[in-house]
């Protein structure tokens, strides 16, 4: 079993990373829609969800660039998982709420005709992802990344 | 790995960690600068810096209602606002019955951009309202690189705009600076979609007073 586990962490890895990569990037395209896509949770103050809706993708990307080269593992899972359970919290309040908006995730964002709004998914997803940074956070050691790990397997110093 | 050199491995990788969160903060800086409010930034004509800069119909009139449209040109449901409400809000500015205030906002992409410089360019020549109406009589696709700056230049001709200013105006992006500062003014004033209409200051009911002539009006006489 020991000897599956950098396969299933680079596999993690690349999962995460890649999302994060992407969505990252995809926001980065439309800053003013993402801005919006934070207010529309309603959640913070307005000048602090525009001032995240700009932070958030540069934050996505460095986190996604580091976990698919797999350097600084450790720290890069636990911020992804901390922006996974900071995603779900936004979006289980906008579904319990009532608030008929577009997740942004992956770019667009703001609010949608009411009805429309299909949460669930969204939070399956997230968990998911979120599990995997778990993973990580637990078992950092994976295939083709520039961590170095004692043969143990167990520590890191990421 | 574990059989490399540690130090040769830890550097490496610490390189890349340092040179991937260093890229990110260099891109990030200007950005953050450039949402910031250019107070320097050229306006156009009928602009108000005070009321987000937006574009001002009747700033003079006190006691009528003030209605605030934030929109982009490339926003197909600003589109239809515009065919159902359009005819009307402008007879309201013609017979002085009301302030109103146009938020070019350009969060759909660069086309929204070029579109809302446009704009502001007809501002000057006098002609806005009539430009606004012929960008929504002739919206594209979102982004199918139509609304190129030669195109806006042409359409000026529409709403019977025929200057040379006008279009080295839109060529040139004199207003860009402007379109930046209305879309953050768009942004403080917490606006999650186009089109968002403001009443005196509150939004009208989005269920049911956007997209009803009767009850738009209503809603306007309401104050």
């Amino acid at each position: 079993m020991k000897k599956f586990l950098p396969w299933i962490g680079l596999l993690s890895r690349l999962i995460l990373g890649g999302v994060l990569l992407a969505a990252g990037l995809l926001k980065y395209q439309h800053l003013d829609k993402s801005q919006m896509a934070v207010r529309a949770y309603e959640m913070l103050p307005i000048a602090l969800a525009n001032f995240l809706g700009i932070i958030l993708p540069f934050l996505e990307i460095a986190v996604g660039v580091l976990l698919v080269i797999g350097a600084a593992v450790r720290i890069s899972a636990i911020v992804g998982g901390v922006l996974m359970g900071a995603f779900m919290i936004g979006i289980a309040q906008a579904w319990a709420r009532g608030l008929s908006i577009d997740c942004g995730c992956f770019g667009g964002g703001g609010q949608v005709e009411p009805g429309t709004a299909n949460y669930l998914p969204e939070l399956l997803r997230d968990g998911g992802l979120a599990l995997l940074a778990i993973y990580l956070f637990r078992y950092p050691q994976s295939k083709f990344g520039l961590d170095r790990h004692k043969t143990d397997g167990d520590q890191s110093n990421g | 790995m574990a059989n490399q050199k540690p130090g040769k491995d830890n550097f490496t990788r610490n390189l890349v960690i340092a040179v991937v969160v260093g890229v990110v903060l260099i891109m990030l800086v200007p950005t953050l600068l450039s949402k910031q409010t250019n107070t320097s930034a050229k306006i156009p004509a009928s602009v108000s810096a005070e009321r987000g800069y937006g574009i001002v119909f009747n700033d003079e009139l006190k006691g009528v209602p003030l209605i605030e449209i934030y929109e982009d040109f490339q926003c197909p449901v600003c589109a239809q606002f515009e065919k159902l409400q359009g005819d009307y809000i402008e007879s309201l500015i013609s017979a002085k019955k009301a302030t109103v205030v146009y938020h070019t906002l350009s969060f759909l992409g660069p086309e929204s951009i070029n579109a809302a410089n446009a704009a502001a360019c007809s501002a000057d020549e006098g002609k806005f309202l009539g430009y606004h109406r012929a960008l929504y009589a002739n919206q594209p696709a979102e982004n199918t690189g139509v609304w190129s700056n030669d195109v806006l230049g042409i359409l000026g001709q529409a709403a019977g705009i025929t200057s040379k200013s006008f279009t080295s105006c839109v060529n040139n992006m004199n207003y860009k600076g402007w379109v930046s500062n209305a879309a953050a003014a768009g942004a403080k004033a917490n606006v999650n979609s186009t089109p968002t209409v403001f009443i005196n200051g509150k939004e009208i009911d989005r269920k049911t007073e956007y997209f009803n002539a009767d009850k738009f009006k209503a809603a306007v006489e309401r104050g």
